[in-house]
Parts: structure tokens; C-alpha cells; sequence
């Protein structure tokens, strides 16, 4: 992430740094348009009231509420056992992708990818049938005689829900930074007298932060603000974030204050990401940013 | 672990005789196809040897089978007696130096340094003393601090030997190790790497294409290609005397005359080339008479004689002058010889009739 501000060193002649503005117009026009005004008129409106003076009231009414609190934490304990689900279970897969031809390679980025080709409700209401009371995990529980804890409508399914969509996210960051190992290191230590484990934690492992902090961000920010999969499979005890967004905007109809529980997912979040980063730099020196 | 008890208090015996290694009938198949096919070979202990050929002729392979990271698939291998052939790479002493280095680029030079170190739980004082002293060995005191990439290509490839060296290894295993250097940075550090072997006696296994490279350093070469051993001999001797055709043609220039064989005489073993009789030593058993044969005579070996009109005699087709040599082909009745004159030789006028000669010692003879 450093090297992109670091390549432009000022060498650059201007035709052709023109020409480098030139081709970043479209992505800056779509961007400001799109992202930065409408993020501007949110944080407006949020400290309007609905008749438009301005006022702190929103923000008040939610950090002040426990309950709304509560969601907030919930939100963000989701987002984190997504995240480090995705690392759990992605993280193995990518080593063993790393080890693959590139067909077969192939053939599991796209295994990988299956879950974003089909529509989100679609994908929810199958979990819903997989994970529901008559559904075959239920039924394979029964068989070897357990009873079918509740799956659904809780914490888990939404986590199961998520990991299952958000895996790719995680992985295909974590298997560019792998790529990018050179593959006689492990060799290297294991003549030097470490054991597989010992390669793994101090040459693979510290090596691949890269991939892991951008697949964690992107996990962690996606799944934060994510709607449709948690409404399914959360049911109505499970209420995160964007959740209410949505029913303070569409049926309370109390826009500001929809837009003042957006901002503070916002900022959260960000403010989240950013604390984490700067932790991992601070432990790896400037190898996450090599 | 051996190499942390082959430190300090072994005798000077002890250290002599460590770093015997034996390869017997060891075997390699890679995706269906034998890339190493029964390899026998061993060191002296304290010896250079260079598993040299081209790509793909099994050296690589044979390497990462003695380093551990490949298992062989039939035969033994045996350091100092020992059969290593199953021990995984972290419990054998090997020192490897890989063609990148491979540098752990997130450590710093002296982390990488002390690596092995710490796997054989040597204790810190202990730890940075050896660290420092290696080094200091290598001429990278003062670099302890940087990290690998803040490094120049020669600058982390003595890094990656004083890596492999700290461990004091029973083997030290280099791994196409200068080709990524510059043409010049690569004979200064061959030459050092060469010095710093000799002083301190381990057993060095260098894999090279290079054949400079391997007639400069070696004690003693194994030609390899296909997967087998061609020659395993002193550097002067695979030159000069090269028992297969590959062997012949993949080093250096060469002169194949074929010819029948004549059995021995007072100047070696005889052959008839076309109209002439020329002598050579046989590579291995010698050929019985009659036997087809090739004779092996480097450029260097033949000298022009123009007092003489008996033996190979040819005419002088061209002359060259190439700085610190005179290159000049005579045509004989058996093709070409090609003839490597000193720089300041009388050198033969194109057309005039030469015999060429050259000591029976200095050109070898192998059955066709």
C-alpha cells in the first residue's frame, strides 16, 4: 500500500502525468459522485432533525440507548468471528491452493467464487432449508443420535452464512501473498534445523500478513455492513446495524436518524480498520507494507 | 543435534575425518520420468566436489536428495557412515546456499544469522558471539542490522553463507550459488567462497552449469547428464582426458578424431586416424585392437609442427589471432584440428603444410 504513493517519485514528466490523471478521471468521477457526496449528504442529515435544524439529538438517542449499544457490539462481534472464521478456514485452504496446478487451481477459485454467482436471498434461504429443523444437517444430528441443537435464527447462522460468502474475500488476498513467498524459504529453514510447525509460525505465517490484513479488511468491512444474510438467517433476534438503518429509513420513516446510525458504523468500522493496521505494522516493522 | 557437539571441544582428528559423504545407487523418479538414476558417488572428507552438467541432468535433484528436501526413491545416502537416506532436512547438518538465496526477508541479517542457531537452542550470548564472528568471516560486520533487500545481490549471497556456514554443517551444499551474480562479482566471490573452504575444511557440494566455474574451485568434478554420473575425476583430468563423448563436447572445446585403435607403444596407446598414427590415453579399460575409437585432443594440447612432415599432417586453413590465445585450424585427412597457440608462437602461414602433435597424456581415447 506504501509502494503505490511511493511510485510516483516526482520523475514523472507532465504529459504524462496528465496522462495519469486521465485514466484515474473515471474511478475519481464515479467515486466522488457515488461515495464521497452521497457519505457527505448522510452526514448532514444526520444532525438534522426532521424538519431539517440542526441538532445532536440522534447521536444522543443511540449512544445513549443500551439497547442500541448493544447492537453496535453485536455488530462488530459478528463482523470479527466472521473475519476470524474466514481466517480459520481460509487460511488451510490457501495453503493447500498454493501447493496445486494451475488448473486445478483454477477449478477451486471458482469453487470459491460459486457462492457470489448466485443471488444473496437465494443463497440465504438455502442456508435456511440446510440449517432448519427438517433440513439434512438436523436430520444427520438425529441420525447419529443427537438432538438438533437450534441452528437457525441465532449468532451461528448468520456466522455460517457470512463465512460461506465471504471466504473468497479472505482467500484470494491471502493466496497472492503466498504466491509471493519465495518458494526455497521453507526449505531453507528446515536445513537450518526447524520442523514443519516451526516453518509454518516463523517463515509462512509472518510472511503472508499481508494477505491476511487485506482479506481481514475487507471481511471485517463487508460484513459489517452487510443486510440481506443476517435478516434471513438472524431472524428476528438477531439485529445488527444495517438492520435498523434500513427500518428507521424505510419504516419509521426518520431519515436523519438512519443516517446517524449509518455514520457511526461508519466511523466504527473505519476507525477499527485503522487501529488494526497500524497494530500489525508496528509488530511486523514495514514487512506488511513491503 | 551432531553439529552443536561438533563444536568446540572435538579433536582436530575428529574434524578431519567429519563430512564423508557416500551416495550408493541413489534414484530419483519426478512425474513419471527417472531424473536420477542410480548416482554412486563420495567425498573426502573436507573435499570440493561439483556436481556439474546442464539443466535438467539430475544435479539439482541429487542436491535436494542429500539436503533431505527430496526423498530418494531407491539407494542410500550416508554422511560420515551414517544412512540419512529417511532423516527429514531439520535433522540432518547440512548448510544449503540456494541460487536465491533465499534470505528470510523478514528478519534482519543477523536473525537470519543466528536461525540455526536458535533451532539448536544455542544460548544467546553464545548466539551472538558466533553470529558476530561468522560475519565478520564473510566481510559483512556492520551489516548485522540491515534486512536482506537493503542488501546488493553479493552482499546477500555471503549473507546466505554465513547462514549456512554458522551451523558449522557437515556438508556445505551450494546451490547454483553465483549465477545470479555479474560476470565479475561471480569469479571474485567463486574465488572467495574457494579460499574461505580451504581454511576452513568442510565438505563442499557446489551444483554449477558452469564449467569455469567448477574447473576453477573444484578438487574434483562429476560430470552429470540424464541422470547419471559421466565422470567423477580432478578438474585437470576431466579437461584434458574426458571419458565420454558428452563429457567432451559439454566442456570446453574439443577434437574428436575418429580412427581404429592399435594397442600400446612406447608413446602411449596407439590409433589410427585416416592415414596417420596418433597416441592418447585410454579413458577406463583400454579398447582391443581393431576397435573403433575416438580420440579427444583439447585445442590447447596440439602444437604445430612445421619441421616435420610425418604423424597428423594437414595444411593450415585459417589463423586467428584472439588476445591471450592464436587460434589456428589445420585440415587433415581425419577433419579438423583445431590448435590453441600461445599468443607468442611462431604462427604458421595459412597453406603451409603442419603436423600436429601433442603428449598422449594430455589426450584421451574412448571405444565408439
Amino acid at each position: 500500500m506504501a509502494a503505490i504513493g511511493r511510485v510516483s517519485d516526482g520523475t514523472l514528466s507532465r504529459p504524462r502525468w496528465r496522462t495519469g490523471l486521465l485514466l484515474a478521471l473515471p474511478a475519481v468521477v464515479i467515486f466522488g459522485l457515488l461515495f464521497a457526496a452521497p457519505l457527505f449528504t448522510l452526514v448532514a442529515n444526520s444532525f438534522r432533525t426532521q424538519t431539517g435544524a440542526f441538532t445532536l439529538s440522534n447521536y444522543e438517542r443511540f449512544l445513549g440507548d443500551p439497547f442500541y449499544r448493544g447492537v453496535l457490539w453485536n455488530t462488530l462481534k459478528v463482523a470479527a468471528m466472521t473475519t476470524i472464521g474466514c481466517l480459520l478456514v481460509g487460511y488451510p485452504f490457501a495453503l493447500y491452493m498454493r501447493g496445486r496446478s494451475p488448473r486445478v487451481r483454477n477449478w477451486l477459485a471458482l469453487l470459491l467464487l460459486s457462492p457470489l454467482l448466485i443471488s444473496m436471498v437465494i443463497r440465504a434461504y438455502g442456508w435456511l432449508v440446510v440449517l432448519g429443523p427438517n433440513g439434512p444437517v438436523a436430520a444427520v444430528l438425529k441420525w447419529v443420535g443427537i438432538t438438533p441443537p437450534q441452528l437457525l435464527y441465532n449468532d451461528t447462522a448468520v456466522l455460517i452464512g457470512m463465512i460461506h460468502v465471504m471466504l473468497a474475500y479472505m482467500v484470494l488476498p491471502l493466496m497472492g501473498s503466498l504466491d509471493r513467498i519465495d518458494p526455497t524459504l521453507v526449505p531453507a529453514a528446515r536445513g537450518l534445523g526447524a520442523p514443519g510447525w516451526t516453518c509454518f509460525w516463523r517463515i509462512t505465517l509472518p510472511l503472508s500478513a499481508p494477505g491476511m490484513l487485506a482479506g481481514a479488511m475487507i471481511v471485517f468491512s463487508l460484513t459489517a455492513s452487510s443486510f440481506v444474510t443476517p435478516a434471513i438467517l438472524g431472524g428476528p433476534k438477531v439485529k445488527l446495524m444495517p438492520y435498523f438503518v434500513y427500518t428507521q429509513a424505510t419504516t419509521t420513516l426518520d431519515w436523519p436518524y438512519a443516517a446517524a446510525i449509518g455514520f457511526i458504523l461508519v466511523v466504527v468500522t473505519t476507525g477499527l480498520l485503522l487501529g488494526y493496521a497500524r497494530l500489525l505494522r508496528r509488530n511486523n516493522g514495514d514487512v506488511v507494507f513491503q | 543435534m551432531r553439529a552443536s557437539t561438533a563444536t568446540a571441544e572435538v579433536s582436530a582428528d575428529d574434524a578431519v575425518r567429519r563430512g564423508r559423504l557416500r551416495l550408493d545407487g541413489v534414484r530419483k523418479v519426478l512425474g513419471g520420468k527417472e531424473v536420477v538414476s542410480a548416482v554412486d558417488l563420495e567425498t573426502e572428507p573436507g573435499e570440493f566436489l561439483t556436481l556439474l552438467g546442464p539443466s535438467g541432468c539430475g544435479k539439482s535433484t541429487t542436491l535436494n536428495m542429500v539436503a533431505g528436501h527430496l526423498t530418494a526413491d531407491g539407494g542410500v545416502i550416508e554422511v560420515d557412515g551414517r544412512d540419512v537416506t529417511g532423516t527429514p532436512p531439520h535433522r540432518r547438518s547440512m548448510g544449503m546456499v540456494f541460487q536465491s538465496y533465499a534470505l528470510f526477508p523478514h528478519m534482519t541479517i543477523a536473525d537470519n544469522v543466528a536461525f540455526g542457531l536458535r533451532m539448536r537452542k544455542v544460548a544467546a550470548a553464545e548466539r551472538d558471539r558466533q553470529v558476530a564472528e561468522v560475519l565478520e568471516m564473510v566481510g559483512l560486520d556492520g551489516m548485522a542490522g540491515r534486512h536482506p533487500r537493503q542488501l546488493s545481490g553479493g552482499q546477500q549471497q555471503r549473507a546466505a553463507l554465513a547462514r549456512a556456514l554458522v551451523i558449522q554443517p557437515d556438508l556445505l551444499l551450494l546451490d547454483e550459488p553465483f549465477s545470479n551474480l555479474d560476470a565479475q562479482l561471480r569469479v571474485r566471490l567463486r574465488e572467495e567462497v574457494g579460499a574461505l573452504q580451504r581454511r576452513i575444511g568442510t565438505t563442499t557440494i557446489l551444483v554449477t552449469h558452469d564449467q569455469e566455474e567448477a574447473l576453477a574451485v573444484s578438487d574434483r568434478i562429476a560430470v552429470m547428464a540424464d541422470g547419471v554420473i559421466h565422470q567423477l575425476d580432478r578438474p585437470r583430468e576431466i579437461y584434458l582426458r574426458p571419458g565420454t563423448d558428452f563429457v567432451a563436447q559439454f566442456i570446453g572445446e574439443v577434437n574428436a578424431l575418429d580412427g581404429t585403435a592399435a594397442g600400446f607403444t612406447r608413446d602411449g596407446y596407439a590409433c589410427r586416424v585416416a592415414d596417420a598414427t596418433v597416441a592418447a590415453t585410454p579413458a577406463g579399460e583400454a579398447p582391443a585392437e581393431g576397435t573403433e575409437v575416438r580420440v579427444y585432443v583439447r585445442p590447447e594440447v596440439v602444437r604445430i609442427r612445421t619441421d616435420r612432415t610425418s604423424g597428423l599432417v594437414g595444411t593450415v586453413r585459417e589463423t586467428r589471432f584472439l588476445g591471450s590465445r592464436i587460434r589456428c585450424v589445420v585440415a587433415t585427412p581425419a577433419g579438423d584440428v583445431t590448435a590453441a597457440l600461445p599468443f607468442d608462437a611462431d604462427v604458421p602461414a595459412v597453406g603451409e603444410e603442419v603436423t600436429c602433435e601433442w603428449r598422449p597424456s594430455d589426450a584421451s581415447l574412448t571405444a565408439r
